[in-house]
């Protein structure tokens, strides 16, 4: 249980440091374009979202400011930092090292 | 970088507290419109779309739970959230608050006052030695307490420094300090001096602060090394640090010895006694009262002894050593009374002197913490019945999305606060309970100095204690509140109720049980109180005074010392206002005794025995002594004047001796023989029979005891005992009188008789002070406890009180069923207290001497406290009761 916990965790900041890696969006903007991003596998629940996008921010590697919205709203919009796209730039290469390792073991 | 971002969220998160919340709000009200206006795109109506957005986003409170948990500090959030709350709650309750507090306190405070003074006494760190760990203590075993100890003989001391294979640097030393006049070119001043081993010093590890400290080659033999050390307090008070002190000549007990050097600031050996000078046991004789023949006598125990373990020996291997030297020794000397086994201790401050003290802070220990644990019982009831107020409270806020971990830590926040609370005040009682105990113990004959200042060790173990404390009786009422089922609350329940209610019921059982027990120790003391202090002592003590007097610091020769003596209790008796004068070798109810070493006439002495020594102890009087004491002659005469040297032999026995030594027969007349000493086979003459007196403290049991005349059995260590004729206080009158003597003695100690008994009785005077007083505490707490179980259970059968009198049953019956329960919880504690008080009892038995562990009298007021009290209780939940109207009860609900 807590493994998949964490697991979905590093998957989910993995998720939104790429979301986020074409431009700067609001919670809900996140949410879609992970969803538009794994063609719908993944549909992001704001309970787990808003607190990843926290965390993140708080991590320093998510900036937020307020911007309007598409439809005039005032909104909290994230964008990386530096750090963020360093963290990313990380984060893919060691997923990939491990998705290729799954792979290899999986079809051993 | 990512740490620099923590810290800023951190301190944003702590200092702009209502900025982030606004923002989260903001931004989650937007997310919820932005989700309803896609919804509108997608065809829903305005107000569908609303409802299906925030049903998407499930709950906007319950994200804002989440988020907030992830924030930096979020702990640290919580928990000001939590202590603020705990803090409203509390000051809404104040009674509850104040109880609680207060109840901690009195169990803090009592634990701190003994880890205070046993910190201070038990805390082996003594000053200016090196490696005090690998250091023992060795003297016989004392009869009846497992520490302590009964001297050794010098004999012993050689023997085991010459076979011992596991020590090195064996060293001895008089079991107390003495009393001597030091006489220096700055005046003359009494001074607290040791004797020790020439080797004491250098198995200490002690460097001097001035000049040398003995050398292992000063010569032990008696005459042999005239030097001293200085302590370093004695050095800056009446030599004003002069470095030249060393090499002078000062004199002792007129006896002239040489400063060698000064000893290192604050050393006291291994003993809470700080001795201002020591000399080398070659100086035994001339300072002391002590004869060459004390350091050739085998059976004569006056020495405790000290050594270093060896390198890479153990303790355990020692005590084994000891053990073996002590049956080859056995063996060896058959006809030598060796009384008790050889006893090896790690050194400390306690070892030597202290057996009572020692028992004494056991006991409160065990009383301190006995009364924490009821307090800990009181505060977990008090807060199990809030719990039960608070049922619907958890469960709305379980309904609404806090999770069960953070009420659990909530109700402990409030407990915390309450032990923080607890605490503090108990610290500050702790000062007043510290005095206040060490004020109980009798001013003690010698200078004792205990660091009693709160070190911080003292207070991290008492707020670890009240942590401890406050987890384990704040946990089980937190689990249990916590545990409010959701919908059977908001129903109005009855599920887990009777868990929660048999908890409280066995926290008041606790309680009052381990009250009861105190209450029992304090009674059994106070019991044996008044049987030690009773005039069935033999002797009454008030308005009596006394003072040690060393005449060999006086009179060099035996001549010129009795001589002094008698001119002293001539001029005393003098004085107005005294009464009667004379002088002992010891004081009854000291902790002194002397042996006997008489036989009766014709007897033979058993296999293996060089004599036929009848047991019991003795003492050497001047004539009045029975007439100060106010010991009653029961026939014959007291001693006179002429029974002098060259008279005849006489000696005085005490009924007991007269009982077994000749039974049945008229005591007058009858004769013992001497067996020790100048006078070994001389012939005593029995004049007179003196009622029987409590002498040691352990054993109040009365034992043969033999009176001998000081004119005919010189001493010259004796105590001056003076009755005042009006109770009045003579002892400046008696100071001046001792100041004009030639030579004058100075600055005479004078204790009143009264005080030198307490010594003796100290545990006990402890234990019924604080156990009684403590106990008392623990029986209002007990009685707050049943009152709130009480209350508690007729607040829940309001209805069924309400019916059942509507129904027409008489008041007394909606009595009976509210007091059965409260007084079969008294029943319950007090039989289980009474178990606990008998074993108590058989526990403390050799400090209970003259009462029964299972004392009726103290059970039976024990018992009628408890009732009386809980009774008290039940009054105001009983008369609430009464009152209860069915109309009332059926609002009520």
């Amino acid at each position: 249980m807590t493994q998949r916990a964490s697991l979905l965790q590093g998957t989910l900041d993995l998720l939104i440091l790429k979301a986020l890696s074409t431009g700067e969006l609001h919670g809900l903007g996140v949410s879609r374009r992970i969803e538009q991003m794994t063609g719908g596998t993944f549909a992001v629940q704001a309970g787990s979202l808003f607190p990843a996008l926290h965390r993140l921010e708080e991590s320093g590697w998510l900036a937020s400011m307020w911007e309007a919205s598409e439809n005039n709203r005032r909104a909290k919009y994230y964008k990386l930092t530096k750090a963020g796209k360093r963290q990313l730039g990380e984060a893919t290469e060691q997923w990939n090292r491990i998705a290729l390792a799954m792979t290899k073991a999986l079809e051993a | 970088m990512v740490l620099l971002a923590r810290v800023t969220s951190l301190i944003r998160n702590l200092t702009r507290r209502n900025r982030v919340e606004r923002d989260l709000d903001e931004e989650l009200r937007a997310t919820a419109e932005m989700l309803a206006a896609e919804k509108m795109r997608a065809g829903y109506a305005p107000d569908a779309a609303r409802r299906a957005a925030l049903a998407e986003l499930g709950g906007i409170e319950s994200i804002k739970e989440q988020v907030r948990d992830v924030r930096s500090g979020a702990f640290l959030d919580t928990f000001r959230q939590d202590m603020h709350y705990a803090v409203r709650l509390l000051r809404r309750y104040p009674l509850f608050a104040l109880t609680a507090a207060l109840s901690l306190a009195v169990g803090i405070g009592a634990n701190t006052a003994v880890f205070t003074i046993g910190n201070s006494l038990l805390r082996f760190s003594p000053v200016a030695v090196s490696d005090p760990d690998r250091l023992v203590d060795i003297g016989r075993s004392f009869d009846g307490i497992p520490i302590g100890f009964n001297p050794a003989s010098y004999p012993d001391y050689l023997d085991i420094r010459r076979r011992t294979t596991t020590l090195e640097h064996v060293y001895a030393h008089p079991l107390f300090t003495k009393d001597m006049t030091l006489a220096s070119t700055t005046g003359t001043e009494r001074v607290v001096g040791d004797v020790v081993t020439a080797n004491y010093f250098t198995a200490l590890g002690t460097r001097p602060a001035v000049g040398r400290l003995f050398l292992p080659d000063d010569n032990d033999q008696p005459g042999a090394s005239p030097i001293a050390v200085l302590s370093h307090r004695l050095w800056v008070r009446s030599f004003k640090s002069d470095p030249g002190i060393v090499g002078q000549t000062v004199r002792l007990n007129r006896y002239p010895v040489t400063v060698v050097g000064v000893a290192p600031e604050g050393f006291q050996g291994t003993t809470v006694v700080a001795a201002d000078v020591w000399v080398p046991m070659s100086m035994v004789t001339y300072v002391t009262g002590s004869t060459a023949a004390q350091l050739d006598a085998r059976g004569a125990g006056w020495v405790v002894l000290g050594a270093r373990l060896k390198p890479g020996v153990t303790f355990q291997q020692a005590v084994a050593d000891v053990a073996n030297i002590d049956g080859a020794l056995r063996a060896e000397y058959p006809g030598q009374q060796h009384p008790q086994p050889f006893r090896v201790l790690q050194a400390s401050p306690m070892a030597d002197k202290m057996p009572l003290a020692a028992a004494a802070l056991l006991l409160l220990g065990a009383i301190a913490s006995t009364v924490l644990v009821i307090a800990c019982a009181n505060v977990a009831g008090l807060l199990l019945a809030r719990a039960s107020g608070r049922r619907r409270e958890m469960a709305l806020r379980l309904a609404i999305g806090a999770n069960r971990s953070r009420l659990i830590r909530q109700l402990l926040t409030e407990t915390l606060i309450l032990f923080a609370l607890g605490s503090g005040a108990g610290i500050v009682l702790a000062r007043a309970m510290t005095t206040a105990l060490i004020s109980l113990l009798p001013a003690l004959p010698i200078p004792v100095h205990l660091s009693l200042t709160l070190d911080w060790r003292v207070v991290m173990l008492t707020c670890g204690l009240a942590l401890v404390a406050a987890l384990l009786s704040g946990l089980a009422p937190a689990l249990h509140a916590s545990r409010a089922d959701v919908s059977s609350v908001l129903k109005d329940e009855s599920s887990g109720v009777s868990a929660r209610f048999r908890l409280r019921n066995a926290f008041v059982v606790a309680q009052v049980a381990l009250s009861l027990l105190l209450i029992v120790v304090g009674g059994l003391f106070t019991r044996a109180l008044q049987q030690a202090s009773s005039a069935d002592a033999g002797f009454d003590a008030s308005g009596v005074e006394v003072a040690s007097i060393d005449a060999s610091a006086l009179g060099d020769s035996e001549t010129t010392g009795m001589n002094y003596v008698r001119e002293l209790i001539d001029r005393v008796g003098r004085l107005p206002g005294v009464n009667a004068v004379s002088t002992a070798r010891m004081l009854p109810l000291a902790s002194e005794s002397m042996g006997l070493g008489l036989s009766l006439p014709g007897a033979v002495p058993a296999p293996g025995e060089s004599s036929a020594d009848v047991a019991g102890n003795g003492n050497v009087v001047m004539p009045g002594y029975f007439a100060v004491m106010r010991i009653p002659l029961r026939a014959g005469r007291d001693f006179t004047d002429r029974d002098a040297p060259g008279a005849p032999l006489v000696a005085i026995v005490g009924e007991e001796a007269a009982r077994r030594f000749w039974p049945e027969q008229d005591p007058i007349g009858k004769q013992l023989v001497m067996n020790a000493g100048t006078g070994a086979g001389s012939v005593l003459q029995v004049i007179g029979v003196a009622h029987d007196v409590k002498y040691r403290t352990v054993d109040f049991g009365t034992v043969p005891f033999v009176y001998l005349p000081m004119r005919q059995h010189y001493t010259s260590t004796v105590t001056l005992v003076v009755r005042s004729g009006d109770g009045r206080s003579t002892a400046d009158q008696v100071r001046t009188v001792a100041a004009a003597m030639s030579p004058p003695l100075p600055a005479l100690s004078i204790q009143s008789l009264e005080d030198v008994v307490a010594v003796g009785l100290t545990p006990q005077r402890v234990g019924a002070f604080v156990a009684g007083s403590l106990g008392l505490v623990g029986v209002l707490l007990a009685a707050i406890g049943i009152y709130g179980v009480t209350a508690y259970a007729v607040s829940r059968r309001t209805r069924e009180i309400a019916i059942r009198s509507a129904l027409g049953a008489p008041r007394g019956s909606v009595v009976r069923l509210v007091l059965r329960h409260a007084m079969s919880l008294t029943a319950v504690g007090c039989a289980i207290g009474l178990v606990l008080g008998g074993l108590a009892g058989q526990v403390l038995s050799t400090l209970l001497v003259g009462v029964s562990p299972i004392d009726p009298v103290t059970l039976g007021v024990a018992i009628a406290l408890c009732t009386g009290v809980a009774l008290a209780a039940c009054y105001v939940p009983i008369s609430r009761a009464m009152r209860i109207e069915a109309s009332d009860a059926l609002r009520s609900e």
